[in-house]
């Protein structure tokens, strides 16, 4: 073979092995699922001031995962992932809790950390921390110096109630522990929150597997704009 | 009159001064344009050794490359079939001398300064450091101090005063690494791992985990300052009371 054709082969080899790759990686961009981002819907009496309202299912029966709970009905899961919000705006949370749980294994999620006024309410009551067992955080944190810093924690607690199960599409649920909070935007930037109780399965049993370590159950994004 | 050997050979002994003197100053002048700004004693030590190994280094790349260059320039074989043998050298005990002992000292120099370097991170100098608990979980990292009654998601700290990071994790393996600070140690479930620095710079930093550990690795960040004795009094005293 000569030089030039040799040449010819590795450049060749090249151009192909790279757009196996870069096939690769869009075949994998695109089969993951991905949800509608939820919206903060504007208010009509208080100006720069959206809600969202998100809930917490102790499998995707209910939520965005489709008919049946997607390809992993029993796994616990938030009701969205991905969050569109206004930038400099207040944003009202509310989060409808089903789920049980237990003791956190980092006290420090047992309180309310960064909202507006330091303090949510839980079933209409003002508090700043949980006293008893948790069913999941709403834990939200910033890359530092990538607009405005914020840190976020609400304890969601655990609820315990068994009685006259809820029917929600496919699923049945308690009533469900009702948390409100509010925080306010920064500028146009992208926030990542995610559940810091141990609620997914795990081969190592520490909870941070499955529903915790896969996109779409038990975290998200929440997009400024 | 110069032989044609003499001529390749004075080539590359310019091709290695040149190279040298560009790596010379690559090895000072990259550090500081993309290391970050260093805020504690041992950073400060981190981005010397940095600098003066990559000074060291850079005669050595020269040389390399410099052969390279010259190799191909002057041996390389122009035919289409097999080449012939190539006269082997048995044995240059100028050469094979020259290049053991630069290497052994260069490489001595470097144990010596890297295990002083090291003991110096390690070390306990002011006997009443102020300790910080730092656990790491997915993916989040919580500050603790000893003695009061905070807890914090940022870091603060006093300037000049000695800090024991007493690092640990919840769940898996995680990495507590402060660029700035020159620290980076691994936060493993269940053990304590003990390390000293002294922030001597005002300014705010960066936490980070260098430890891959699951889907919101990239996110795992917290924020830090450093402070003022009495700043950090203050905000020791302003933290909220947590369960």
């Amino acid at each position: 073979m000569n030089r030039s054709k040799s040449l010819g082969v590795a450049l060749a080899s090249v151009l192909i092995g790279g757009g196996a790759l870069a096939l690769a990686g869009f075949a994998l961009a695109t089969a993951t699922p991905h949800q509608t981002a939820l919206q903060c819907v504007k208010s009509t009496t208080q100006a720069h001031t959206c809600s969202i309202t998100l809930s917490t299912f102790p499998d995707s029966l209910e939520g965005a995962h489709g008919k049946g709970g997607g390809p992993h009905p029993d796994w616990v899961t938030y009701s969205n992932d991905n969050i569109d919000v206004p930038a400099n705006t207040t944003v009202d949370v509310t989060i409808d809790q089903y789920d049980g749980g237990g003791p956190a294994n980092n006290t420090y999620f047992d309180n309310v950390v960064g909202t507006n006024g330091g303090f949510d309410t839980v079933n209409g009551v003002k508090t700043t921390h949980v006293k008893n067992d948790l069913g999941h955080t709403w834990t939200l944190h910033a890359i530092p110096g990538n607009g405005k810093y914020l840190f976020i924690s609400i304890p969601l607690p655990d609820n315990t109630s068994d009685k006259t199960p809820v029917k929600i599409g496919d699923g049945a649920y308690p009533k469900p522990i009702v948390v409100k909070f509010s925080f306010t935007t920064g500028g146009a930037t992208v926030y990542n929150w995610n559940c810091e109780f141990p609620c997914g399965g795990s081969r190592e049993g520490n909870g941070f597997g499955e529903a915790m370590s896969s996109f779409g159950y038990m975290s998200g994004t929440i997009t400024v704009e | 009159m110069a032989t044609e050997k003499t001529r390749s050979l004075k080539t590359f002994y310019w091709a290695w001064g040149i190279l040298t003197v560009v790596g010379v100053v690559l090895s000072i002048w990259l550090p500081h344009r993309y290391m970050p700004s260093m805020m504690s004693n041992d950073g400060s030590l981190a981005m010397e050794t940095t600098i003066l190994f990559s000074i060291l280094a850079a005669p050595v790349a020269a040389g390399v490359y410099a052969s390279a260059f010259h190799t191909l320039r002057h041996y390389r074989y122009r035919g289409d079939g097999v080449p012939p043998a190539a006269e082997q050298v048995r044995e240059n005990t100028k050469a094979l001398v020259t290049w053991l002992t630069a290497s052994a000292i260069l490489t001595v120099f470097v144990l010596v300064w890297g295990l002083g370097a090291l003991a110096a991170e390690n070390s306990n100098s002011s006997g009443n450091p102020l300790v910080v608990t730092v656990t790491g979980q997915q993916w989040v990292w919580t500050f603790a101090y000893p003695g009061t009654h905070v807890v914090s998601d940022e870091l603060y700290l006093p300037e000049n005063r000695e800090v024991e990071f007493r690092i640990t994790s919840l769940d898996v393996t995680h990495g507590f690494w402060v660029a700035n600070f020159g620290v980076q140690v691994d936060a493993n479930p269940g053990v304590y791992t003990t390390i000293h620095t002294t922030p001597n710079k005002l300014g705010s930093f960066v936490v980070r985990c260098e430890q891959f550990c699951g889907l919101n690795h990239a996110f795992m960040e917290a924020i830090g300052h450093v402070v003022s004795p009495k700043q950090f009094s203050n905000w020791l005293a302003s933290q909220p009371q947590r369960a």
